[in-house]
């Protein structure tokens, strides 16, 4: 009863086969993620520039229009004065503007005066995702424009200075590239493998494949192999863009990278086989496929919502998905440039996920016909 | 006489509450065509899947080619071909494609696969490249690759689970040929089938009826001991109604009434009842004795009519 290597051989060679001749799963595979890294990797851009800031000056003095200066001459607002504060207001709420700057008429004579100089930034709360961003801005611009406004006079007793290490920019494509690639494979791998198993209960074939000696784990990994092959050269081509088209850097090193790259297509494409063994049908495993490939790297894998800010039950669900380790590893590859020294846990949670799909689906493949 | 090729002793297989084949026995000898007949349901796949090594049975004795379960369902598996009424082979693949891939899962040794692929394609005499695509074949051409693969690995016994289903009346008889050829080669044919024509054929037979095995026997010891009675076929000399039809079908001069395309056949329930009744039967019917057909044998057993 040992694993045969001719027999698992049989089975991948077999699908193979399938694969070259299926235009679908080819053009799913290989073109879909192309088309997903590229519409997404434009859509979501996290960099907000040119925000529209209303703003009601009633103060009209010199500091005043040095404020304004100071946020006018930032890359990320664009000045559009109001005649007062009310119509700075309206502007927000009818969505003509972000953010309002408003200006007392007594700001430069209590600055002169020793006082603190009061003006107001209104930002439109609604929209979740700009608030963030353009708040970090507000204080960036406000410190500048005290140092501008009180000119020689003021010298800070000490400087906070910030820089941003990895992605010193903050490039929100560096950071959401490797998030997506993690969405887009994981899908994509458990879709790859959903339906092989459940479409040979469904035609069939699956009698004739167990009234040979084959068995289950020779099964198995016959179809997860040329399917990892094709995700793999999938992953390749994501790779090929995110480097040329969006500039992602790449820092660690590139065995790294494929390594922990096989360990989570292996991953997804076993949790696909397990699927598609329990399931049987094709139609429920396309459901189950949807479910439990989608939601957890969509949601639980910290690329959209970070992990440490979930309550524990979630975040445990989220330490079982290969999907955030997956999300730790490219960051870490690709922005930080650390090894396997220090991605080590990552690779031992996915191929513990590994193992644990195989051998569930091994198990669960049984003998039991309908 | 040797060993018999498939030996069961009160073969039970259940699934949960349901009994889907009910202690049944029997044994059939190397080199036999044999025949497994019943309705949908009546068990015949679960008993071929049974001696194919695919399903443990719930309780009984099972021995096929010398081996059983205690031998593992492998130890089974490489003695015995199969083919399924389902599936035959993989569309998109070609015949030599989908030869080779039971070929390394039955790790066939490359030359004697070469050899014996060549054997059995000569067999079945087929005209078409291996690289010809399994879908562009012809139904019946199908069945036949499908056949060879099953005996690619030489297996003692071969199972056929309705293997002309779909399959052309002339493709039908090239299949049965193929089959007394195999027969011919000493293996073992077990096979089930719905068409009577294709029953006749088998040298015994065995009718199953909720999962149980009912009557055993060659078709004509079937056809006599299931009709002890004299049988007529009935040519209408009228149209009849529906109720003289019910009617007739209770009448007592009957131990067995059935349509039979637009004639019946009949067998009578007793002398004295057949003499009382024959004159007045004779005058709406045309009544010429027969021997009873295998079709007459099946609706009266498996169907359970009178």
């Amino acid at each position: 009863m040992t694993f045969s290597w001719r027999r698992a051989a049989a089975v991948a060679r077999k699908e193979w086969f399938h694969i070259r001749r299926d235009p679908f799963t080819l053009a799913l595979a290989l073109v879909l993620p192309l088309v997903m890294i590229l519409v997404y990797g434009y859509a979501i851009d996290f960099n907000i520039k040119d925000v529209r800031l209303a703003v009601s000056d009633s103060d009209r003095s010199q500091a005043s229009r040095r404020l304004i200066d100071t946020f006018a001459s930032s890359d990320y607002f664009r000045v559009h004065p109001v005649a007062s504060a009310d119509d700075a207001v309206r502007d927000v709420a009818a969505e003509r503007a972000r953010t309002a700057l408003i200006i007392p008429p007594r700001f430069e004579k209590d600055l002169l005066a020793g006082r603190e100089g009061r003006a107001q930034v209104l930002i439109d709360g609604a929209d979740n995702a700009t608030v963030g961003p353009v708040s970090q801005y507000v204080g960036a611009i406000q410190t500048l424009a005290c140092r501008r406004i009180a000119g020689a006079d003021l010298t800070p007793s000490y400087q906070l200075r910030t820089r941003f290490l990895f992605n010193p920019e903050l490039n929100s494509r560096w950071y959401v590239i490797p998030g997506l690639t993690v969405v887009i494979m994981a899908i994509l791998s458990i879709f790859l493998t959903a339906l092989t198993v459940a479409r040979e209960w469904e035609n069939g074939s699956m009698e004739l494949l167990l009234s040979t000696p084959v068995q289950p784990i020779e099964i198995i990994a016959g179809k997860a192999a040329p399917y990892a092959a094709l995700a793999m050269l999938a992953m390749a081509f994501v790779y090929i863009i995110a480097r040329t088209v969006f500039g992602v850097p790449f820092a660690g090193h590139l065995w790294v990278f494929g390594l922990g790259c096989l360990l989570f297509l292996v991953a997804y494409l076993a949790q696909g086989l397990l699927i598609s063994v329990v399931a049987r049908q094709q139609t429920i495993a396309m459901q189950f496929s949807m479910l439990t490939g989608m939601l957890p790297s969509n949601l639980l894998s910290g690329f959209v919502f970070p992990i440490a800010n979930m309550p524990a039950p979630l975040r445990v669900i989220a330490s079982i998905f290969p999907g955030r380790y997956y999300v730790e590893l490219l960051r870490g590859v690709l922005l930080k440039g650390v090894s396997i020294d220090i991605l080590w846990p990552q690779f031992v949670a996915m191929a513990v996920f590994a193992t644990l799909m195989i051998v569930l689906s091994t198990l669960r493949f049984g003998r039991r016909l309908p | 006489m040797s060993a018999p090729a498939v030996e069961t002793r009160d073969l039970v297989v259940r699934y949960g509450d349901f009994t889907a084949v009910d202690h049944i026995s029997f044994s059939v000898a190397p080199g036999e065509v044999f025949g497994f007949l019943g309705a949908n349901g009546a068990g015949k796949t679960t008993t071929i899947r049974v001696l194919c090594g695919l399903l443990r049975p719930s309780a009984g004795f099972v021995r096929v080619a010398g081996r059983g379960y205690e031998d593992g369902e492998r130890a089974i598996k490489a003695k015995v071909g199969y083919m399924s009424q389902k599936f035959t082979l993989y569309n998109d693949l070609t015949v030599a494609e989908n030869l080779d891939f039971i070929a390394g899962l039955r790790k066939l040794d490359p030359g004697y696969y070469a050899r014996r692929r060549r054997e059995l394609l000569e067999l079945i005499s087929f005209q078409k490249g291996l690289d010809a695509r399994v879908q562009d074949l012809s139904g019946g051409t199908k069945q036949q690759v499908s056949l060879a693969a099953a005996l690619l690995h030489d297996p003692e016994i071969v199972f056929l689970d309705e293997p002309t289903a779909g399959v052309t009346p002339a493709g039908r008889e090239r299949f049965w040929r193929l089959i007394r050829l195999v027969a011919g080669q000493g293996k073992t044919v077990f096979v089930t089938t719905h068409y009577m024509d294709e029953a006749e054929q088998c040298g015994r037979i065995g009718l199953m009826r909720d999962g149980r095995l009912v009557a055993l026997d060659s078709p004509a010891g079937l056809k006599k001991s299931v009709f002890p009675e004299p049988v007529f076929e009935f040519d209408p000399l009228r149209s009849l109604s529906s109720s003289e039809l019910s009617a007739y079908a209770a009448h007592e001069a009957f131990a067995f009434f059935e349509s039979y395309g637009p004639r019946f056949h009949a067998a009578a329930a007793g002398p004295e009842a057949w003499a009382r009744w024959a004159p007045e039967l004779g005058k709406t019917f045309r009544i010429r004795p027969i021997a009873p057909s295998l079709e007459d044998v099946f609706v009266r057993v498996v169907e359970g009519r009178r």
